[in-house]
């Protein structure tokens, strides 16, 4: 199951993932989610996600192209140990925008609105 | 999805079958789990065995099924005092098993797939495709002080 808790204080988007990141209903909907927000600047929060498989580290290769060619940008702040690990495992430490800031340090202070969804 | 099972001295087995749909995935990932996670030395082998069966199972399901839900996969999963060993069969044409991409990721690998053998393979003590490309053998050491 994944969880995604959405800050939209805009131009930026904070969407916190918990849970599970992998392939099929979780990776759909955290796509069709990043990919309709109206914000320039999407920060994905992974400090409470246990588990992010190869399609999960595909869909941030992806949001992270996806981005750039609209202009946009994505930022990945806090990640779990686990899901940290499998980034550099995979070498995309080297590729993605990575922070150490939990999304919601990076938007304190402003009165956005909130919202959940669940997968 | 079915399953049968076996159990020789402290040694057992279990064969679980699950059709070739993304959303039969989960469920069978989480059923084969319930049987080896008290078998597993702690979270972390857990997580690593968890993540393993998770891409190995995904794999036969998008490539060896084409998602197709009136195809089956088969897991066979034995535990011994030693090892935690998965079998995974698929019933596709199989692949070149030689152009798997095996070396360290470095950051070049700038598509969306492509990771899981890599994956696989980090996280296991062995992997090992047989039968073209058909047959996923992977084995995890289980710690001496378990």
């Amino acid at each position: 199951m994944l969880k995604i808790d959405i800050q939209s204080t805009p131009p930026i988007a904070a969407l916190i993932c918990s849970g599970r990141l992998v392939l099929g209903i979780e990776t759909e909907t955290l796509r069709c989610l990043a990919t309709s927000r109206p914000e320039k600047h999407l920060l994905l929060d992974l400090s409470r996600l246990h588990v992010i498989d190869a399609a999960g580290l595909g869909l941030l290769v992806e949001l992270h192209r996806w981005t750039q060619e609209h202009s946009a940008r994505l930022t990945i702040a806090k990640r779990s140990v686990r899901a940290h690990r499998l980034i550099s495992l995979t070498g995309l430490n080297c590729v993605l925008d990575l922070s150490d800031v939990p999304a919601e340090s990076a938007t304190a202070g402003e009165s956005g609105e909130w919202r959940t969804m669940t997968a | 999805m079915h399953e049968t099972r076996g159990s020789v001295a402290q040694s057992c087995s279990r064969e679980f079958v699950l059709t070739g749909n993304v959303a039969a995935m989960a469920p069978a990932r989480d059923a084969i789990m319930d049987f080896v996670r008290d078998h597993c030395s702690d979270e972390q082998q857990q997580l690593d065995v968890l993540l393993a069966l998770q891409e190995g199972l995904a794999n036969a399901i998008l490539h060896g099924c084409q998602g197709d839900a009136g195809k089956l996969v088969r897991c066979t999963v034995e535990i011994s005092p030693s090892a935690i060993e998965f079998t995974i069969r698929d019933p596709g044409p199989g692949f070149n098993t030689s152009s798997a991409r095996d070396e360290s990721e470095d950051g070049s690998n700038l598509t969306e797939h492509g990771r899981g053998i890599f994956l696989m393979r980090s996280l296991m003590d062995e992997v090992t495709y047989r039968h073209n490309g058909t047959e996923l053998y992977m084995k995890k050491a289980r710690s001496s002080g378990h």
